[in-house]
């Protein structure tokens, strides 16, 4: 019966002193050299030269994802500014007046690949983090759910993600695409939909460990609602895992989105995402014109591998396990 | 000497038996969706039954009517059609043609269950009566000088078969037996599908002992297994790809125009068009300045440079100038933006609208860089367009009846018509005809447009046997249509189809845009 929370006797009407608030088990022995958990962590993660590497690289895909609209020298999903007449130029060509360079050059329709680019990891991360947070937020409470409460509960939520695991993530996005219809919203909801389960299956497998520790009973022995026990208690420490999950998985979740688009679901034509414009170059790939699809898969691969390389990194230094 | 000789016969006998030697491999963009000749009225279907199957009158290359299984027709009095049938054809399984196999067909072809897009079209308002074993007369109410033509639509099966024959019956093998060039041999969906010569072909010796069928759908793929000599023919050569091609010298490109427009259909039976946003509820599709001024917006050389390769012809009307029933005097609309603001300013629209353009991403020829070509091009004058593209399974059904009431669901669409018929009567018919089911006109009219005028020139050339005084009715309800922009014609396709230099082959490009392998010949 070692899943069985043990039961605590009711609480008396007296109030409980604040100093039996339990404390943070993972407080930290005392150290010979004093550092705080952040600073340790800091070092920690900077051991790895490849994952600092990767943590500016992906600061630097940020801020072009986040100010896009004010570096790109055109705004690729309004069709008054782009021309047909300068589809498919090469990089480094120039309108016929000489007024504007495609340094990526330009794909089918006539938009500018630099600014296309842009707008495209804009939607990329802002699809992979917004789908990831709610998917996250879901799966933490439904995996806290089932892990406290234990029994039926737990049994059909459990069901319910083995469920959901068993059938590939791309053949549920395109099920849910095919009946919400296309839009950045919706696909945001496809890929929550598709990733909650993750999430729900970490956090109970670290929740069941923590559930057994003192402090859990400590809590219940004073009365605490389980929901402050979930929250409070319990939340705090299964986070590393959760964020080492969620990292990679905000990867995944962009290659996912990639892959939609890529098949021609999701995202509208005229507001092409990375996939969506490889989808496009794809066409033109035995003529030649490699730029259509190279570059945007380029952003793409550097995008999701420095994501994954500093979700590496974090899983190694939250790991308590490898702590030395 | 003797003996090489010997050797080289027991290597092509031998090459014979293992079926290399002769079988031709095909690369098809689409893939029939049944076997079964009257089950689906689509391209891809009638294309590959003509292999298999032929009809009473069958059409060339240029569409030009020829004797099929019919040796001649003529019209014995002003309703009446006489078709005298080819004696001595047998079908596949050995039994004989003969009139009792035409009634059997012309029963069942209209009437095939579940059939998504039926064959009633070309046999409403016809009966058939059997004179004697190879006599056949067509009959209607009015007369009717499309009748050879219709009838060269409907491919003849055994009546053997029996009538509750099924669709699936066809597509398994069982029933499928015609008597045309192949035999049908097997069809495995997604995959391949397999005929064979008909040693007993009445014209003749077909050119190819087996021919493989492959479908391969993605543009880059078909293309690649060409140049890998995994097929030896492809059609619907992408436009991307037709410069690259036309450099290789292992390949052979042949290219013809086609029947048929691509076209833009306007929302005209609608106050309140459910895609067009800005004008306090009112539809300015209903303006002829604002159907001139989209037209005139609109950089038809622009598309076929830049879009289409320059493998396309701008349009000006519903067929390409030669047909039978076109008009010299339309031509198409020259690019004038400025001329085009101008309208829109006239019309009470200075600022524009807005306004979705809905078109198809996988049936025409770069369908889904058109609407967005259009959308950049209408966004200039000042209209503020959004593009949707879709599936053509999901389109088309919505296009037609997506609405409330069945009606049209977009406001404004890319749609494509080929005239199967090769003269301006069937896109006049189907496409500007006011909308009338039970007649059977303007079945494709998704925009609803009606001008009394009209209808009455295409009914009268409809009932006018006489063909130089049909012409002319033709022409001249094309002219008023097209000055009235019931649809607003873009471009004549022209099709593509590449074989391998090393498989000495050629394809005739017909106009009826069919890849059919009795058009596939060795050089």
């Amino acid at each position: 019966m070692n899943g069985e929370p043990t039961k605590t006797p009711e609480p008396n009407a007296t109030p409980a002193p604040a100093s039996a608030e339990p404390a943070q088990p993972a407080r930290l022995a005392p150290a010979t050299v004093v550092e705080t958990p952040f600073q340790r962590f800091l070092s920690e993660y900077c051991e790895s030269k490849i994952a600092v590497v990767a943590f500016f690289v992906f600061l630097a895909i940020l801020f072009v994802a986040v100010f896009a609209p004010v570096i790109s020298p055109q705004n690729p999903y309004d069709l008054g500014q782009i021309d047909i007449m300068d589809g498919r130029l090469a990089p480094g060509d120039t309108t016929f007046d000489g007024a504007t360079t495609y340094w990526l050059g330009t794909d089918d329709q006539g938009r500018d690949m630099v600014s296309a680019i842009f707008y495209g990891l804009r939607i990329s991360l802002a699809v992979g983090a917004l789908s990831g947070v709610i998917a996250l937020m879901l799966g933490a409470i439904v995996g806290l759910t089932a892990a406290y409460f234990g029994g039926k509960i737990e049994a059909a939520i459990m069901r319910l993600v083995d469920l959901q695991l068993s059938f590939p993530a791309i053949l549920v996005a395109l099920m849910l695409l095919a009946i919400l219809g296309k839009g950045v919203d919706k696909i945001i909801i496809a890929l929550v939909i598709v990733q909650w389960a993750y999430y729900a299956r970490t956090v109970r497998a670290s929740a069941l460990v923590e559930r057994e520790r003192e402090y859990i009973a400590a809590a219940k022995a004073l009365g605490l609602s389980s929901w402050r026990i979930l929250l409070r208690h319990l939340l705090p420490n299964v986070l590393p895992p959760l964020i080492v999950v969620g990292t990679v998985q905000i990867a995944s979740a962009i290659a996912l989105e990639a892959t939609l688009s890529f098949l021609g679901i999701g995202l509208p034509i005229t507001e092409p995402s990375l996939g969506l414009l490889i989808a496009n170059g794809f066409d033109y790939m035995l003529t030649g014109k490699y730029w259509i699809s190279f570059f945007p898969g380029i952003a793409l691969l550097v995008t999701i591998v420095s994501i994954n390389l500093i979700g590496d990194q974090l899983r190694d230094v939250l790991n308590p396990r490898l702590r030395r | 000497m003797k003996r090489i000789v010997t050797l080289a016969a027991a290597a092509i006998v031998f090459a014979g038996a293992s079926a290399s030697a002769q079988t031709v491999k095909v690369g098809l963009f689409a893939e029939p969706s049944a076997m079964d000749p009257h089950y689906h009225n689509l391209g891809p279907n009638n294309a590959f039954s003509s292999n298999v199957y032929e009809a009473l009158i069958l059409q060339d290359e240029n569409q030009k009517l020829m004797p099929g299984l019919a040796v001649s027709w003529k019209p014995i009095n002003d309703t009446t059609w006489e078709f005298k049938l080819r004696q001595g054809v047998k079908f596949h399984d050995g039994s004989e043609f003969n009139a009792d196999d035409v009634i059997f067909t012309y029963e069942r072809a209209p009437n095939v269950p579940n059939s998504p897009s039926s064959f009633g079209t070309y046999l409403k308002g016809k009966s058939f009566k059997k004179i004697d074993d190879f006599t056949v007369h067509a009959i209607t109410e009015k007369p009717y000088p499309l009748m050879p033509v219709d009838l060269s639509q409907i491919v003849i099966i055994s009546n053997e078969v029996g009538k509750d024959v099924t669709t699936s019956q066809f597509n398994s093998g069982e029933a499928a037996i015609g008597t045309g060039q192949y035999k049908f041999v097997e069809w495995k969906p997604g995959d391949t599908i397999l005929i064979e010569r008909n040693d007993n072909y009445w014209g003749g010796k077909p050119a190819f002992e087996k021919v493989e069928v492959k479908p391969i759908k993605s543009n880059p793929s078909r293309v690649a297994a060409l140049l890998a000599g995994d097929v030896d023919f492809i059609d619907n050569v992408p436009t991307a790809d037709i410069e690259r091609l036309k450099g290789d010298s292992n390949i052979v490109l042949s290219s013809g125009i086609s029947n048929r427009v691509i076209y833009l259909h306007m929302d005209r039976f609608r106050d309140d068009s459910p895609y067009i946003t800005g004008t306090n509820g009112k539809n300015p599709l209903n303006d002829l300045r604002v159907r001139k001024a989209i037209s005139k917006a609109i950089n038809r050389e622009a598309i076929v440079a830049r879009v289409m390769e320059g493998v396309a012809i701008p349009a000006g009307q519903l067929l390409p100038p030669g047909f039978f029933g076109t008009s010299d005097k339309v031509k198409p609309e020259p690019y004038d933006p400025e001329g085009a603001k101008k309208l829109l300013a006239e019309a009470g629209y200075p600022n524009g609208f807005g306004m979705t353009i809905h078109g198809p991403n996988d049936r025409y020829i770069n369908d889904a860089k058109i609407a967005q070509a259009i959308g950049q091009m209408l966004t200039r004058v000042g209209i503020d367009m959004k593009v949707e593209t879709m599936p053509k399974s999901v389109f088309f059904s919505s296009a037609s009846s997506g609405g409330p009431d069945k009606t049209p669901k977009y406001s404004f669409i890319l749609v494509g018509w080929g005239s199967g018929t090769g003269e301006a009567s069937s896109a006049l018919k189907s496409l500007i005809h006011t909308k009338d089911s039970a007649a059977g006109f303007g079945a494709s009219n998704r925009g609803r447009y009606s001008n009394p005028e009209v209808d009455k020139l295409i009914e009268q050339a409809l009932a006018t046997v006489d063909d130089a005084k049909r012409e002319m009715l033709l022409a001249q309800a094309t002219e008023i249509a097209m000055n009235d922009l019931g649809i607003i014609p873009l471009h004549y396709q022209v099709n593509t189809w590449a074989t391998r230099k090393a498989a000495g082959l050629k394809y005739l490009p017909r106009t009826d845009e069919r890849t059919q392998i009795g058009s596939l010949v060795k050089e």
